[in-house]
């Protein structure tokens, strides 16, 4: 219903917003009127919004997203190109942000109020207030340009991945994975960091956690036995959200490191005025966020044993 | 640098391994060219073609009856070089135009090139159904005859002295036995658009969306074997990592660089830069005509003598300066200096702002309290519309307010996204806008977006509505002489016309600046398609690095040049 009702208001806005999908083809001066005509029937623009939305409606219940005019293809063949390449980078940059965020939480609990923790407390804070864009800029001219041990962009090199063994087409892709996903990861990682550190100061003053150093377990086993289950909650709800800014957030990442993902196509349709895959592109996501969000609940139950009988 | 090193490490990964095709053959052939961009090519047919990055994909793989000279000297058949067409005939009356084909011209499937596909490819370009941008500028040709399989004959309804050019330079041609089963209508959304069959020294290899446009030489092509064994489009959606890609030696050809790049050329001893001209101008368009009422003129720009004196106003030595260094001269007005028909030293309204206050006051425009004149109580303001994604037309802007306020003239810049400003201008509801054309290598374009037909259909690209006579009949005249000095004085009244009447400040003419790797050996870059000459560009066989010689993606990979497929047919110039 909700992916329903999204799709709606993003198909009125995006009709509404000024200039249509013919726009460069207006910056050719030989181009006539009756060119443009014929473009805007050709693609069913001409008729009443009532009327391509009826249409278009129809289209997506036989399951069909339209046609993508910037593209020049169905909208379902460039998500489905798309789709896999963003959830890819996005399901690295998740796992490697939890992974980092919670590690560099577990070592500023360990060493409260030390160097370590305040040190890291301020470079969490620094890629926190990082512009995702800057900061994707700033390590494509580090790793490709004044270090250059990555390649610039693309999910495989252009010239001869087609080439390339088994291994070696996997390992092409796994150096254009690298800089886009440590660039999302460190993004991600800091937030994580952040909300990991505070719930497992607040859980630590427990009276179970009294129990368990009374018993004579170490700080780390306490740690990672006792706190970071019971701390886990919150970043457990951090990872439904993370769904749609993790969408978003891809989209300078997308586009600095010429990753051919969903994000970065959505986007830019909204600028050429590509209707269908912009409310193709919103529909996806919508369903991923909406996947994202039974996710955090699964884990929730696996993570809290109270949950697990509702 | 790295990025060769990283090219070498994959090619040990390679499951057939970097053979060395290119230099196995020899000589001039072999090796791979590889274009950073930024952006995606349009669907790959002739008569669809939009803009630059699927023009460059489309003219490798699809071939002209004949092509226009490096001089874009478009006047009757001179200058033009034998493609498809080893010769053509004219007629007595000059009404048509027989070419005959070469025999040994094919498609890449192997089918020979007929006259068929020349009249089909002349019937699909003027089908409404099509939607091409070619029809419009073709409409002086009347059809095509087949009085034989080796002979296409093209019928005028006029005598013009572009005759040539409109059925040469407007139509490449396409195979009738791909295209014939499917509607023109759904030519866009066609395969066949996607795997294109052509005739051209390059054969379509792939395309993967938003990454890579691939072409590999066609070795037995009729005009001879290219020299380059694969031309790839590497494809970024950002231009900084476009650039990047070039910089970091991924790409050995970037044909844009701006100005800012230029500074990190000389860090990489292996790069060059080449400066060439390009077919636009830019300028800083008037609304002549009340973009609420459109029956009426515009409140401030309906009058001559204001233009005028924002003209006298304007430092247009000063902006490009600013703006280009040395990489652009000031435009002249609706031309190019590249035309033939062009007289550089077409008279300008002079740079004179006291001359332009003077105007102001005398049109009872007085200095207000806040150095803003007035006249009856309002400002004179007014807003300039630009696209917020052209960096050079925001620092435009920004020199044009300031020299405007110097005279009391107080000007709004609205940033808008390009689709945005596209609807303001095909409504008419700017008061000022920055734009550009790029053109084509007619001079007679100028009528498309400044003549009077231009003005009043609905959705004319005259945006400004600027409406003059005797600008319009001086350009016919020009167009309908076949006297190269009486057609160039022609131009130069209908351009003396326009200056005068000032419905734009015309700002610059910039120069490209293409950046390339040293092995590269370039031709001509030619200012309406820089890519022209890749066919005969060439990396010598001691400079080629390990991607010149990754096999390519067609079936058995490039075969090695033989003596039959370089040589030239009989009767052919050199291409």
């Amino acid at each position: 219903m909700i992916v329903a009702i999204v799709a709606v208001i993003t198909f009125v806005l995006i009709h509404l917003a000024p200039g249509d999908p013919f726009s460069a083809v207006t910056d050719n001066p030989n181009v006539s009127e009756t060119v443009r005509a014929t473009l805007r029937a050709q693609y069913g623009l001409d008729r009443p919004l009532p009327e391509q939305f009826l249409r278009y409606a129809g289209a997506l219940a036989r399951g069909e997203l339209g046609w993508s005019f910037s593209y020049e293809r169905p909208v379902n063949e460039v998500l489905a190109t798309a789709l896999p390449n963003t959830l890819l980078l996005m399901g690295v940059a998740l796992v490697g942000s939890f992974a980092l965020g919670i590690l560099i939480a577990l070592i500023q609990v360990a060493r409260r109020d030390s160097f370590t923790d305040h040190a890291l407390s301020g470079i969490s804070l620094f890629f926190f207030s990082m512009p995702d864009f800057w900061l994707a800029i700033l390590t494509l001219l580090a790793f490709t340009y004044w270090l250059p041990i990555f390649p610039v962009g693309g999910a495989v090199d252009p010239v001869i991945h087609e080439y390339l063994s088994w291994g070696g087409r996997v390992l092409d892709r796994l150096q254009h994975l690298a800089l886009p996903a440590l660039t999302l990861t460190l993004l991600a990682s800091a937030t994580v960091a952040r909300f990991q550190r505070a719930a497992l100061l607040d859980v630590l003053p427990s009276d179970y956690i009294r129990t368990a150093r009374l018993k004579g377990l170490t700080e780390r086993q306490i740690l990672r036995r006792h706190a970071l289950r019971n701390a886990l909650l919150p970043i457990i709800s951090l990872i439904g959200l993370s769904f749609p800014a993790l969408l978003t957030g891809a989209f300078f990442i997308e586009k600095v490191f010429a990753w051919p993902g969903m994000g970065f196509a959505v986007v830019s349709a909204i600028g050429t005025r590509d209707y269908p895959l912009v409310v193709g592109g919103v529909i996806i996501g919508s369903i991923m966020v909406a996947l994202g969000s039974l996710l955090a609940d699964l884990l929730y139950a696996w993570a809290d044993p109270r949950l697990r009988g509702h | 640098m790295a990025a060769m090193r990283y090219t070498a490490i994959l090619c040990a990964l390679i499951a057939v391994g970097c053979t060395d095709a290119g230099s196995s053959s020899g000589g001039n052939t072999g090796g791979t060219l590889v274009i950073s961009v930024g952006g995606d090519p349009g669907v790959l047919v002739p008569a669809l073609v939009q803009s630059v990055q699927t023009a460059e994909v489309v003219d490798m793989i699809y071939d002209r009856l004949a092509d226009v000279g490096d001089s874009l000297n478009i006047l009757n058949d001179q200058g033009f070089t034998p493609r498809l067409a080893d010769r053509w005939t004219w007629s007595a009356d000059s009404l048509s135009i027989a070419f005959h084909l070469n025999p040994n011209a094919k498609w890449h499937d192997g089918l020979p090139v007929r006259s068929n596909d020349v009249r089909f490819t002349l019937a699909s370009t003027k089908d409404s159904t099509l939607g091409s941008p070619a029809a419009s500028v073709i409409s002086n040709i009347d059809s095509v005859s087949t009085p034989d399989s080796a002979t296409a004959v093209f019928w005028f309804h006029a005598r013009s002295p572009q005759q040539f050019f409109d059925a040469t330079y407007q139509l490449p041609i396409v195979p009738e036995h791909i295209w014939k089963t499917i509607p023109p209508s759904a030519w866009r959304a066609s395969d066949a658009g996607r795997h294109p069959i052509g005739s051209g020294r390059y054969r379509f290899v792939r395309w993967v969306p938003r990454a890579v446009v691939e072409v590999a030489a066609d070795t037995d092509n009729y005009r001879g074997r290219p020299k380059l064994n694969r031309v790839i489009w590497a494809i970024s959606s950002d231009f900084q990592t476009a650039v990047t890609r070039f910089l970091s030696g991924e790409a050995d050809f970037f044909e844009q660089l701006r100005p800012e790049n230029l500074a990190e050329i000389p860090k990489h001893p292996e790069l060059r830069t080449r400066p060439y001209k390009v077919l636009a101008y830019s300028f800083a368009q008037f609304n002549l005509r009340d973009p609420a009422n459109h029956d009426r003129p515009h409140r401030l720009f309906g009058n001559r003598e204001l233009r005028r004196a924002l003209t006298m106003a304007t430092d247009r030595a000063a902006i490009v300066r600013s703006l280009y260094d040395t990489l652009a001269v000031q435009a002249l007005g609706p031309t190019l200096h590249v035309y033939p028909t062009t007289d550089p030293n077409l008279p300008q309204i002079p740079y004179d702002p006291a001359r332009a206050r003077q105007i102001l006051d005398s049109l009872g425009w007085r200095m207000g309290p806040d150095s803003v004149r007035v006249r009856n109580g309002a400002p004179l303001r007014f807003t300039l519309s630009i696209p917020g994604t052209s960096q050079v037309r925001v620092r435009t802007a920004v020199l044009l307010q300031e020299q405007w306020r110097q005279v009391g003239v107080k000007v709004d810049v609205e940033n808008l996204e390009f689709p945005a400003l596209m609807e303001k201008d095909t409504r008419r509801t700017f008061d000022m806008v920055l734009g550009q054309w790029n053109t084509q290598p007619s001079p007679g374009a100028v009528l498309g977006s400044w003549g009077i037909q231009a003005s009043r259909a609905k959705s004319g690209n005259n945006f400004g509505s600027y409406e003059n006579p005797a600008f319009d009949a001086n350009v016919d005249s020009a167009l309908a002489s076949f006297d190269p000095a009486e057609r160039k004085a022609h131009f130069t009244k209908a351009y003396e016309t326009i200056i005068q009447d000032a419905p734009a400040i015309w700002i610059a003419e910039p120069l490209a600046i293409a950046g390339y790797h040293s092995r590269l050996q370039l031709a001509t870059l030619r200012p309406d398609a820089w890519w022209a000459h890749i066919p005969d560009w060439w990396i010598p066989a001691d400079k080629r690095i390990p991607r010149d010689n990754a096999p390519s993606a067609l079936p058995g990979g490039v075969a090695s040049p033989t003596a039959s497929s370089t040589a030239q047919p009989a009767g052919q110039k050199s291409p």
